[in-house]
């Protein structure tokens, strides 16, 4: 046992490491950051000198921090230090009360950007009235609100002006402009392509200062629920700026890896692809790596956008044989994912349905036969869909399944995807326990904010259970025979993917040498029924040994 | 490569070699035959040709850099504007171009490829790569250009061979069989050369009779100056594979399988020539001409220009193995392990 003393020692806990050579012990010692040992609280006691902090843990529960190997942090921040919340059961009156009262306390000239009204509201506010009624709330200020699908947006008059949209202005492709039925006035309502029009000036008026707010307001929400690592994953240029801000005012709590999209989504707007990547070492810092890379193949199965094998049900718009398509096609994806391995950067591939999944893993096991193995891992995100026959090849190829977000149970997505592709195929959600069976490395994430908030508790209840831990379709649960148990599933928000994002040697499992990345628990997950695992709120989270979030 | 239908097209010529390889010498000596009518001649620069009845264009060395960064792409613009202007202006029969010898023939190779006007109008002939055997094995070591030069040849003509010493010949001929197994390779002294050696340098015939005629190359060896084609110790990070598959290929794997290969390797990919037998029609053989990650629309031949109807591929590559060619042919083309065989 080292002779150095520990600047901190966590004991009287009953601590799970996520480590087999040692799954449980009762205390740790940390030095400069790192865990310097673990062991038993006598053992960890001859660690500690004068100037050693003792923390007695009472007991308590305590593990590794959790990785979130998907989310969108400045987004998250973004949405809840500048953006208007609006109830999703909002109506006309309510949404123009909430925008006049952000207007009377809104700076000069600033927009005013809310999220998220009811896809049902739409005919209340697609109309002339509904307008006027907007404008006058909003005092002269540029309003952007946000539906629930993301797919579109309802906008102001000053909104309008500033994107240069007028009375003759053509609809953009794949999209339109909403006009009243009985006048044909526009009604500020965007559609699809449309609404990226207004995103896209409005996300001028985002400022480097409003990023970094925005990532030191996610990291703080992360930290809150023990999450101390993650890959972000859409990195736009700006998003990289906000993080590494971050990190360089020794405020970033959580190691970040960096996800830069090859072609820029319909979303976020700026560089993409080798210009962005030219850039990327310009944002690595001590805690932040822009390591990966994110290719956006296919869409959602609800919209019919995910590609899959066999068609959806017939509709009037696809017809009968409709089976989706991918948005990039075979060759470039193999391109690009060949110089993506040649510039050391793994892919994070979005395939949703499961022709997507099978696309993408052809793509890799093309690039692996020509230049040979390498230590990237690539990731399927959000393998849900998977066709039988692709299981065993996330592991043939190395390859990572992205569990996110956390829907492994009955939602209204679940609701969404029956609608197009009848019952029996949208049961068929989340093989998890089949890709384990075949050797695959799963890694938990949470998409936040396409779910509102980033919570782990609810995901690892999730896989457990396979029902909704908010009590939400109750008696329902999906595809049980697909469920893992505890250990299984804290491994998938832990060490699982830390090993996904290339930071396994750093955290995910608590060893001597690795970061001190240690979250304490109110409850034993492992001991408490698994339905109230979702429960769990998080007592303290250390982050490189520093108590970085203390529940009050 | 040949069209099967349509109108005939001019062939390109295109001369090639590095500084003081020969390159005018040989123009010369071609331009001072006879039978020219309609051939025409397109340098760098006025120079040593002092034969003013001739038909020369002058160009200059304009490089553009393609939107997509890749320098292998690189088009003379002024160069595609000559040759699109040729036909309008003069009877044409026959282009010669001679490239300066510091230049990357692949970009000029492209755009006879991809430039929608020129493939309607010109097919490639040949490329010739004069060779120095005096310096010429220096040159080579010293110079990634000077490979490349040698790696894209249909002809290496080896320059001042009658002032070199033989050990020289033979050493460069070792090296030039390493770099480009299947290239024809002929001596020239004193710049005598007939139009008729150079002509149809690149036609499916001698691609047929170089793999007809070679020995099976893939064995062991520990001798480092020996002279089998087909083996990677020489000194260049540039070799030359071949290969023989027995049975016909699915045309559709094959070409997935090559559009794999174009954007994987196309960088490294210097050359690519094939005769294939397709199994949807095995009576007459497709000819497929590469040029990194270029190919040329496949030409069906009439007819298999001998008895030997087994698809034959080679390769010019820069540092890929032979083993992951060979593969991925067999994993992505479906060729069965036993149907495949190295050729020099």
């Amino acid at each position: 046992m080292s002779t150095k003393h520990a600047d901190l020692v966590l004991t009287n806990g009953r601590i799970y490491t996520v480590d087999a050579v040692e799954p449980w012990v009762e205390a740790i010692a940390i030095a400069d950051g790192r865990i310097l040992a673990r062991g038993s609280a006598t053992e960890m006691s001859e660690l500690a000198g004068a100037a050693t902090r003792i923390v007695d843990l009472n007991g308590h529960f305590a593990m590794p921090g959790i990785v979130d190997v998907h989310n969108h942090v400045v987004m998250g921040g973004q949405a809840e230090l500048f953006e208007l919340a609006l109830p999703r059961d909002a109506r006309l009156d309510a949404i123009i009360a909430l925008v006049r009262e952000a207007a009377e306390k809104a700076e000069p000239g600033q927009w005013i950007l809310g999220a998220a009204w009811g896809a049902d509201a739409i005919s209340e506010l697609d109309n002339s009235a509904a307008l006027a009624a907007l404008d006058a709330a909003s005092l002269g200020h540029p309003v952007c609100l946000r539906d629930e699908t993301a797919h579109n947006r309802w906008v102001n008059s000053e909104a309008m002006r500033l994107s240069g949209i007028s009375e003759t202005t053509p609809n953009p492709d794949m999209g339109s402009f909403g006009r009243d039925a009985a006048t044909g006035k526009l009604t500020g309502m965007m559609i699809e392509a449309a609404a990226g029009i207004v995103e896209r000036v409005a996300s001028t008026h985002f400022t480097e200062d409003m990023g970094i707010a925005a990532a030191a307001q996610a990291i703080k929400t992360l930290n809150s629920y023990g999450v101390t690592g993650f890959l972000e994953a859409a990195s736009m240029q700006s998003v990289m700026a906000a993080v590494h801000g971050l990190d360089q005012r020794n405020a970033l709590s959580a190691w970040a890896v960096m996800a830069m999209p090859a072609v820029e989504p319909n979303f976020l707007f700026g560089l993409a692809g080798d210009e962005l990547f030219a850039l990327r070492e310009n944002y690595r810092g001590p805690h932040v790596k822009p390591d990966f890379v994110k290719i956006f193949l296919d869409g959602v199965p609800g919209a019919r956008t995910a590609a899959f094998h066999e068609a959806y049900l017939e509709d009037p718009i696809h017809g009968c044989c409709f089976r989706g398509k991918t948005m990039v096609t075979y060759p470039d994806l193999v391109r690009w994912l060949g110089k993506c391995e040649a510039q050391g950067l793994a892919v994070k591939i979005h395939c949703a349905g499961d022709a997507a999944v099978s696309q993408a893993l052809d793509a890799i096991d093309v690039v692996r036969s020509f230049n040979g193995p390498t230590d990237l891992i690539h990731h399927i995100a959000h393998a849900s869909y998977i066709h039988p026959d692709d299981y065993k090849r996330f592991a043939e190829l190395g390859v990572a399944a992205d569990l996110s977000p956390m829907i492994w149970y009955p939602t209204t997505f679940l609701e969404g995807h029956r609608a197009v592709m009848g019952t029996e195929r949208a049961e068929k959600f989340w093989p998890n326990a089949d890709l384990i069976k075949a050797g695959a490395l799963l890694a938990g994430g949470s998409d936040w904010p396409v779910i509102p908030n980033p919570d782990p508790w609810n995901g690892i209840e999730g896989l457990v259970t396979r029902e909704n831990p908010s009590g939400a379709f109750a008696g329902q649960a999906l595809w049980k025979e697909q469920a893992v148990d505890v250990a299984t599933a804290v491994a998938i928000f832990t060490i699982n993917s830390a090993k996904a994002i290339g930071i396994e040697a750093l955290t995910g499992s608590l060893a001597p040498g690795k970061s001190a990345d240690i979250i304490v628990l109110d409850q034993n997950i492992f001991e408490v029924p698994a339905n109230r695992i979702s429960r769990t709120q998080v007592l303290t989270t250390y982050f490189e040994g520093r108590a970085v979030f203390e529940r009050a | 490569m040949v069209e099967v239908t349509g109108k005939p097209l001019v062939p390109v010529t295109l001369v090639t070699g590095f500084l003081g390889s020969g390159k005018t010498t040989l123009l010369n000596r071609l331009l001072s035959e006879p039978a020219l009518d309609g051939t025409v001649a397109i340098i760098n620069e006025f120079g040593a040709i002092g034969l003013d009845h001739l038909l020369v264009e002058v160009t200059e060395e304009r490089f553009a850099l393609l939107d997509n960064g890749c320098v292998c792409c690189t088009v003379r613009d002024d160069l595609v504007e000559t040759l699109k202007r040729l036909p309008e202006r003069r009877p044409l029969t026959r282009v010669i171009i001679e490239t300066t010898g510091l230049a990357d023939p692949a970009p000029i190779l492209h755009a006879l490829m991809v430039e929608p006007e020129l493939v309607a109008t010109y097919r490639i002939d040949g490329v010739v790569t004069t060779v120095d055997a005096v310096n010429g094995l220096d040159t080579l070591a010293r110079h990634t250009e000077a490979r490349k030069q040698a790696g894209v040849a249909d002809l290496l003509l080896l320059t001042k061979a009658d002032i070199a010493s033989p050990e020289a010949i033979v050493a460069l001929h070792t090296a030039l069989a390493g770099i480009n197994g299947t290239a024809i390779r002929r001596a020239a002294e004193h710049g005598a050369v007939r139009m008729d050696d150079v002509l149809g340098a690149g036609a499916p015939r001698h691609l047929d009779h170089a793999l007809a005629s070679s020995k099976e190359a893939e064995h062991t060896c520990a001798d480092p100056t020996c002279n089998h084609a087909g083996h990677a110790h020489h000194l260049s990070d540039i070799a030359s594979h071949a290969f023989i598959i027995d049975e016909p290929v699915e045309w559709a794997r094959l070409r997935q399988w090559l559009e794999h290969f174009a954007a994987l390797k196309g960088a490294d990919m210097l050359r690519m020539k094939g005769l294939v037998a397709i199994a949807e029609h095995p009576e007459a053989p497709l000819v497929l001409h590469g040029v990194q990650h270029i190919f040329h629309p496949p030409q069906k031949l009439a007819a298999w220009p001998s008895a030997d109807r087994r698809t034959r591929l080679v390769f010019i590559t820069r540092n890929i193995p032979r083993e992951t060619i060979e593969r991925t042919l067999k994993k992505f083309v479906g060729v069965s392990p036993a149907g495949i065989r190295s050729a020099a």
